[in-house]
């Protein structure tokens, strides 16, 4: 016999089922369309943004995020449940797709049947299978979302209707398939490649063929209409998630990670600068707010959201989405909110777990540029004193910028025309007392392996990162005008930086500015001394934990470096439970190194409790504001005694063999 | 109405000061701003040309370098800068800066000058009140609140032990202003960009200075170093005793 099944059984072939069916269809689709490009209308509205060169690696990258489910696969649990959710539902409507192939064009039009045989067993199995694993995650997502309702999961008219037209599609596709099979195939062996149908056919076996014939033709409808029913609202609902959260990978920020749009100061068309209205950001911010799921994955990583600040990286795009649909022209950092604005640390949690390629700390900048340089707000007096203090001695601190090389008197630096390597200690490793320290052994470290270094000392000025991420844009280009001037001036090849937050912003913004020379972390240039022999550290085995820090990992992807030099040097790294992609901010990012943390609990005093959690008594850093941030943190939560801050290359001085 | 802001610039406290071979400072090594003074000034008349639409103005005196300062007034909100070029102008004493001053303002009809209380590196606090004598004009110093209506200046002014007192005065007159008038603005981006482009005339010091100098500066030195802070350590109570010894003894808070 022929394995096969009849498409249109029961429902007829005729115009009088094929009519109205293409006419739902097109009713559906045109929804579709209408939907979207209304949606479209609102991302016209942004400003341009460059988001289509290399088409061919960006829709690499869109198939493997939406086929693959890279990033939802990122958090087992409901990651695990969505993904088999989609390939089940994807299976299933490819399987609808090959039968419309068939049934209404290649059988319709030339008389050519290919679901028969094998390739039918295969088809049948393999999408009564899908169903099945579609309807068991739908239901665990179901029972997560409305019966466990984990903290910070939002709900809403959206989320119900999803839930409900899934389940109840899937679940009448089986009552349907039950139905014809306990009429035609109960008995065949073909019965045998369609499971969960033959189980549903089962249950119905004792019911009259009328009755069937009527649910079945009554539920082949009803499925249909559903079916179109959820392709229309695609736009309209969350649904709108399958087309633009793939779309939004295709589009994705093509790097370098972190790296901010420099803004053009010198451009007197330009009435504005930073975003006031959504219409001051791109039109991918404002995609974005389609792409979102409010899966809460950002706010659930967010260093501020956990410590009882008002931000929350998902509402900060759900209140834009609303903007951009209801007010394009209203007062966009009303809408926001200024504390939850003010309060992000840019440690890049959110954007790096979203699943939707969402880029949160971009349009939070570009809220703060606005806010810094349209109307000179600051988060607090304090901040616009730092700001003053740059301007005039190049550091936040305030302290005399003439002082800036006092603390390497002695170390028998060399010139900068005759150096290996030009030290770029920042402005912590000049003046802060604790961060000298770390700025010596690096020194120390050098020094042991035969490197030359040299200083700009009082020729050195803030990197501009803090005054940059704080929104002020043009006090960061003049700060980073000065020092790439005076670093071309002596003609530097190699820079190396203790400080993550002037590394990112030498080795990325600067090069808009103009900057071309090597830029190396001091974990990756000691890591090289170590591997070429040039420096041997040993000193036994000690106990520790790491704390990955927003700029050296997620902002630049270091993780591995920095803890194969603490293992050289014979540290046994106890990770914290946030670590790598997922470590917790100090609270100093974002120029918040400048600020005082009024709202909500400390940030820093969170983290070492992380820390000291490990039990192990050595907390390394390699960032002087985390090290500043823990050395403050330590005190706050009273473990001064149990807990000990210190920076990689701290350590790795203090077991330096000579 | 016409208004003139005096500023001054002055090096950053926090820099390293060396004593100079002219008698003053060493000029070198030094980071330079706005005399914190001024800029309750400045800030106060961009205030009130803000309100009352009046035409302000901004004067510095000093070497070329002073225009770098002249230009955050400007950013903040000032119309037009005069400079008064001089390179000595930092051994000048404060009547030989107030002639020039006066020099300048006395045909010019400003309804109202600010001037900063005083200086932070001089710290004489007597330009403003000389500008306004030589220019015969009323002064009212250490001015902590400032309003105008009804073509009247009400200020209050901060008096010695918290005491503080409402003066009304009309236009024209010289005010200097104090910590607590107001919280400087920091610039905006389209108002720095404004300010490049801002009227900024340069005068020869020369052409205004017509008196000389009454002080004469015999000899600058460091403060000697004098013992620092005491730490009081033991017990809480103790500790306690021993404070309210020392304030008894050396100080009028208990009195």
């Amino acid at each position: 016999m022929e394995f096969t099944r009849e498409i249109y059984w029961n429902v007829g072939h005729g115009i009088v089922t094929l009519a109205p069916m293409y006419l739902f269809t097109a009713v559906a689709l045109a929804v579709l369309v209408y939907g979207f490009l209304r949606r479209l209308k609102i991302y016209r509205l942004g400003r341009p943004v460059e988001r289509t060169d290399a088409p061919l690696a960006r829709a690499a990258e869109m198939l493997r995020t939406m086929l693959l489910q890279t990033k939802v696969l990122r958090v087992t649990g409901p990651g695990l449940a969505h993904a088999f959710f989609f390939w089940g539902f994807f299976l299933l409507f490819i399987g609808t797709g090959l039968i419309v192939v068939q049934a209404d064009f290649t059988n319709l039009l030339f008389d050519y049947v290919f679901l028969k045989g094998t390739f039918y067993k295969v088809f049948s199995v393999t999408l009564d299978l899908a169903g099945l694993i579609a309807i068991v995650m739908l239901l665990g997502l179901f029972v997560r979302r409305w019966v466990m309702r984990p903290p910070g999961l939002e709900s809403k008219t959206d989320d119900m209707v999803m839930h409900g037209l899934l389940l109840t599609i899937l679940i009448t596709g089986f009552v349907i398939e039950g139905a014809r099979m306990a009429v035609t195939e109960l008995g065949s062996p073909i019965a045998g490649w369609s499971p969960v149908g033959l189980a549903v056919a089962k249950l119905m076996a004792g019911m009259s063929p009328e009755l069937l014939l009527d649910m079945h033709r009554g539920l082949w409808w009803f499925h249909l209409l559903l079916a179109l029913l959820f392709i229309g609202l695609i736009p309209y609902t969350k649904l709108r998630h399958i087309v633009t959260t793939g779309v939004s990978a295709f589009f994705a920020d093509r790097g370098p990670t972190g790296k901010l749009v420099t803004l053009d100061l010198e451009n007197e068309a330009a009435e504005s600068f930073g975003a006031a209205k959504v219409t001051d950001l791109t039109w991918k911010d404002l995609f974005d707010t389609d792409a979102c799921t409010s899966c809460k994955r950002c706010q659930d990583r967010c260093p501020a959201y956990a410590t009882d600040k008002p931000l929350s990286p998902m509402q900060v795009i759900a209140r834009i989405g609303e903007q951009a649909v209801e007010y394009p022209e209203g007062n966009l950092i009303e809408a926001v909110g200024r504390n939850a604005i003010w309060s992000c640390t840019t440690c890049r949690a959110c954007q790096e777990i979203c699943p939707a390629g969402i880029e949160h700390v971009g349009k939070i900048v570009e809220m703060r540029r606005n806010l810094v340089l349209m109307e000179g707000e600051f988060p607090g007096d304090e901040v616009m004193t730092a700001m003053e203090q740059l301007e005039v001695n190049g550091n936040p601190l305030g302290l005399g910028y003439a002082s800036r090389g006092d603390w390497a008197e002695g170390l028998g630096l060399s010139s900068p025309e005759e150096s290996d390597i030009l030290y770029f200690p920042g402005c912590y490793g000049s003046f802060d007392k604790r961060n000298i320290a770390v700025a010596k052994s690096f020194v120390a470290l050098c020094q042991a392996a035969g490197i030359r270094v040299a200083i700009l000392g009082k020729e050195e000025k803030c990197c501009g990162e803090p005054a940059r991420k704080m929104g002020n844009e043009y006090l960061y280009q003049t700060l980073a005008a000065e020092n790439i001037a005076t670093i071309q001036g002596f003609g530097i090849k190699k820079i190396v930086t203790t400080c993550p937050h002037c590394f990112n912003t030498l080795n990325k913004d600067y090069r808009d500015l103009g900057l071309d020379c090597e830029i190396q972390s001091h974990p990756d240039f000691l890591a090289e001394l170590i591997a070429q022999g040039k420096l041997l550290v040993d000193g036994g085995p000690f106990a520790c934990t790491y704390h990955d820090s927003c700029y050296l990992g997620r902002h630049n992807n270091i993780y591995d470096t920095p803890r194969e030099l603490i293992e050289l040097a014979g540290g046994e790294i106890a990770e914290m439970e946030k670590n790598r992609e997922q470590s917790f901010c100090c609270s100093a990012g974002g120029g918040r190194i400048l600020a005082e943390e009024k709202l909500g609990t400390r940030i820093n005093i969170k983290r070492v409790e992380m820390a000291a959690a490990t039990g192990a008594g050595l907390l390394l850093a390699n960032c002087p504001f985390c090290l500043t941030m823990f050395e403050d943190g330590v005190k706050g939560a009273n473990i001064e005694e149990s807990l000990k801050p210190k920076d990689i290359a701290e350590v790795l001085a203090e077991r330096l063999q000579v | 109405m016409k208004l003139l802001v005096c500023i001054k610039q002055v090096p950053d406290m926090e820099s390293k000061f060396k004593i100079g071979t002219d008698g003053w400072y060493d000029r070198e090594g030094l980071a330079w701003r706005m005399n914190e003074y001024d800029e309750y000034g400045v800030e106060q008349a961009v205030q009130l040309k803000e309100q009352t639409g009046a035409d302000l103005t901004v004067l510095c005196l000093g070497p070329e370098q002073v225009k770098e300062t002249m230009k955050k007034a400007l950013a903040m909100g000032c119309d037009r800068g005069v400079h008064i070029a001089d390179d000595q102008s930092h051994l000048k004493d404060p009547y030989e800066i107030a002639s020039i001053i006066a020099e300048f303002a006395r045909d010019k009809n400003f309804d109202l000058i600010f001037t900063g209380m005083q200086s932070q590196d001089r710290a004489s606090a007597q330009v403003g009140v000389m500008v306004a004598e030589l220019m015969g004009l009323p002064a009212v110093t250490t001015i902590v609140g400032f309003a105008y209506a009804d073509g009247k200046v009400t200020v209050k002014r901060e008096l010695e032990g918290g005491v503080k007192a409402t003066v009304e005065v009309a236009p024209p007159v010289l005010v200097t202003c104090q910590l607590g008038l107001n919280t400087p603005r920091y610039p905006t981006l389209p108002n720095i960009m404004k300010a490049k482009k801002k009227e900024l005339l340069s005068i020869p010091a020369a052409d205004l200075h017509k008196a000389s100098g009454l002080q004469e500066t015999a000899k600058i030195e460091f403060p000697a170093k004098k013992g620092g802070g005491v730490f009081l350590e033991g017990e809480v109570s103790t500790i306690a005793d021993r404070l309210i010894g020392i304030l008894k003894e050396k100080t009028a808070v208990l009195a």
